[in-house]
């Protein structure tokens, strides 16, 4: 009896063990909190995947273990622990992580704006050395503050572009990339005839329509915002994008119900000849190139009277938590990064754009990158610092499509989003 | 007599607790706990990074119930567990009726049905939209080639662009992966059937059809029950065939509440969190509604 009853206990207290077990992982960083004390520091980081998944050659996983390893080579005291998350889940896991007050000291993502309101991030004047500091572009690190006070540190940029496809440009007696509405229009009508099956290639669905709105938008003098800095997703400008669009759907000149198209899935449809023209970026040509496309040119965005004269801008981030103190290490490690190879084996890899001003320079002989890097400097970028942007943004991935078949109704209803509240 | 103790005496009455205790503090701790925190999230203000800004009163809820998609997403999600149960259910029972019977190669026949079980959903929802894409699609390929579809790449060959045509698609899916295990229940519940009965049924002189509904349909009541009920509960929380094949899309259009209750996670973790009370309720109303009219525990007469 007294056996059996040892026995149950020795059961009980192993399952609630179990149980707990669960919640002490995260508990170590907080642990050794005493950074000064010498003894080794792990630092927790969060970063975004700009690979092809986890097997892939150019995972996130290769890229910053390489980094890792040689960090910690010169650091031995400080270890870095990094967690690579896809673009798809890492903002609702990292909400998951805040929530749960578990968070990482550094995080790379695509935005840094909805923590600042809270404390949670340490700035970047604690994180960064001046030296560091000053070789970042300052337009970028101008979007990295919010109210005069930066947060975010830019991590890597790119900038969009008209990619053509030049051999079935020849076939169908294009000279030169189209430059106006008209122009596109007229060749995509070619492209058809020579039994292109999209002669425009045009992804709505969710992955990015923000993006591809608003670089049709930009053309028609449009965007999401007015000069004024008030949301005007459905100004007459706008409206009268998404008729020019649905007219080029209607004809058959652009990829079937743009609403459901991811760009991933048109990029490879583009990069297997399938696709005439694209708006694209410097991060599509290892697409590209990977399936078996090298003919293919690059030109400014398409607007309704000539070509934009500015681009969209895209830019990430890199920021420090301040939560469980760590601020000498992470300095550490955010200037081994910036000053060493780090930066520019990121942009190699990935043909993403620096957002230094050596990195900018060590990549200018780059002939495919070149037109990106020319268009960075005049570059529009979401309006990401509204703390509606987030809401909006997963609106317009959703619904814009829909924008074809009603154009009022369906951005009158995203502007109603922005403005509510 | 042996004088027991009164320290044996409380330990043997609590003897009980310690084998049972286990399992219900893993109830209380994966089930119980999270329902708990769902709907206290569902009441407060949490901002998309996941800081917790206070409370918000129903304030949530009433967010939700203004959405101009939400009524449609809630009769859609009606729609999805009604068709894809029935689907399965009828079909589940011809095949069931079908493999009881003695062929050759039915073992063959047998692990066949198997397969879409073993796969994992996610991956059968990917080959299906791959299958189904209007450029390299193999469906739609066969079609060109049978001369039912024009060309490739356009409109024609996009079945999964337009909610019309790709919400059966879905419910399609859906049911293809729910056969098998549908299938297998009945069929454990044709092999308890006494062979007796049927023989006094023909001696009696019943047709085939009688026999089918008088007795078979009858006595297979607890299996279908059990069968339909996990289907319902699986059907409407039902999540990667959609989220894999349209995301939803286009629009709303072929989001169910648990699509929709996702996609609001990217913009107000409240809002989601008031979904995800209201699909819970959804679930147990249904449940409810499904064992009154199945008469739950009721003996067959």
């Amino acid at each position: 009896m007294k056996n059996r009853l040892t026995g149950a206990v020795t059961l009980g207290l192993a399952a609630a063990l179990v149980l707990t077990g669960c919640g002490s992982g995260s508990g170590d960083t907080a642990g050794d909190g005493g950074s000064a004390q010498g003894g080794p520091v792990t630092l927790k980081m969060v970063a975004a995947d700009y690979g092809d998944g986890p097997t892939a050659d150019n995972s996130g996983e290769k890229f910053w273990k390489g980094v890792v390893d040689e960090f910690q080579a010169a650091n031995p005291n400080i270890k870095v622990d990094v967690q690579v998350i896809n673009w798809n889940d890492i903002d609702k896991q990292v909400a998951t992580m805040v929530q749960n007050g578990q968070v990482p000291d550094i995080l790379q993502t695509g935005d840094y704006s909805g923590f600042v309101a809270d404390d949670l991030l340490y700035k970047v004047d604690e994180v960064l050395s001046p030296n560091t500091k000053a070789d970042l572009l300052e337009k970028f690190a101008e979007f990295g503050k919010v109210n005069g006070v930066g947060y975010g540190i830019p991590f890597v940029s790119s900038a969009r572009g008209l990619f053509y496809n030049k051999n079935l440009f020849d076939k169908a007696g294009i000279a030169e990339p189209p430059k106006t509405w008209d122009e596109l229009k007229a060749a995509a009508e070619k492209l058809k005839k020579a039994g292109v099956a999209q002669p425009f290639g045009l992804p709505l669905g969710n992955e990015e329509a923000q993006a591809e709105s608003f670089l049709w938008f930009m053309g028609n003098g449009g965007g999401y915002k007015d000069a004024s800095g008030k949301w005007a997703i459905d100004s007459p400008q706008n409206i009268e994008t998404f008729k020019y669009l649905k007219e080029l759907v209607d004809a058959g000149l652009t990829t079937a119900n743009p609403g459901t198209k991811n760009r991933k899935d048109v990029w490879a449809d583009f990069a297997a000849g399938k696709v005439g023209m694209v708006n694209g970026g410097p991060m599509s040509i290892p697409i590209f190139e990977k399936g078996g496309l090298t003919e293919f040119g690059v030109a400014p965005i398409v607007g309704k009277s000539g070509p934009l004269d500015t681009t969209l801008g895209v830019e990430d981030w890199i920021m420090a938590f301040n939560k469980n103190g760590h601020q000498e290490e992470i300095k550490k490690f955010f200037d081994f990064f910036y000053s060493g190879s780090a930066a520019q084996k990121l942009s190699d890899t990935y043909k993403l754009l620096p957002v230094t001003k050596s990195g900018i320079q060590k990549l200018s002989s780059d002939e495919k990158l070149k037109p990106f890097l020319d268009a960075l400097p005049n570059a529009t970028f979401y309006p990401f610092q509204d703390p509606k942007w987030s809401e909006v943004n997963t609106q317009i991935k959703q619904t814009i499509g829909g924008a074809l078949d009603d154009p009022a109704k369906v951005l009158g209803a995203i502007q109603k989003v922005a403005t509510s509240g | 007599m042996q004088q027991t103790s009164p320290l044996a005496r409380a330990g043997r009455a609590l003897e009980p607790l310690a084998w049972v205790g286990p399992a219900v503090v893993l109830i209380a701790v994966v089930v119980v706990w999270p329902v708990i925190v769902m709907i206290q999230s569902s009441f407060l203000k949490i901002s998309r990074f996941g800081v917790v800004r206070g409370a918000n009163g129903v304030d949530n809820y009433t967010k939700l119930f203004a959405e101009p998609d939400f009524g449609g997403v809630m009769i859609r999600s009606l729609i999805w567990v009604v068709a894809v149960v029935g689907l399965t259910v009828v079909l589940s029972l011809a095949l069931a009726q079908l493999f009881n019977q003695r062929f050759p190669g039915r073992n063959i026949a047998r692990w066949a049905l198997i397969a879409p079980w073993a796969a994992s959903v996610l991956m059968t929802a990917i080959i299906f939209k791959w299958m189904l894409d209007p450029e390299v699609g193999l469906i739609n390929m066969i079609l060109h080639d049978l001369g039912i579809l024009d060309a490739m790449g356009g409109a024609d060959a996009d079945p999964l662009g337009k909610a019309s045509t790709a919400f059966p698609w879905l419910i399609g899916v859906a049911v293809f992966v729910s056969l098998p295990f549908t299938t297998y229940a009945l069929l454990a519940g044709l092999a308890t059937i006494p062979a007796d009965v049927y023989e006094a049924a023909r001696m009696d002189g019943a047709s085939k059809a009688r026999i089918y509904f008088s007795i078979t349909l009858p006595l297979l009541r607890p299996a279908l029950t059990v069968a339909m009920l996990i289907n319902v509960m699986n059907v409407f929380n039902s999540f990667p065939i959609i989220w894999v094949m349209t995301h939803g899309q286009p629009g709303y259009s072929t989001a169910t509440s648990t699509i929709f209750m996702y996609i609001l996670k990217g913009s107000d973790i409240g809002e989601s969190a008031a979904m995800s009370v209201v699909n819970f309720g959804m679930v147990v109303v249904l449940v409810a509604v499904f064992l009154k009219v199945a008469r739950w525990n009721r003996q067959v007469a």
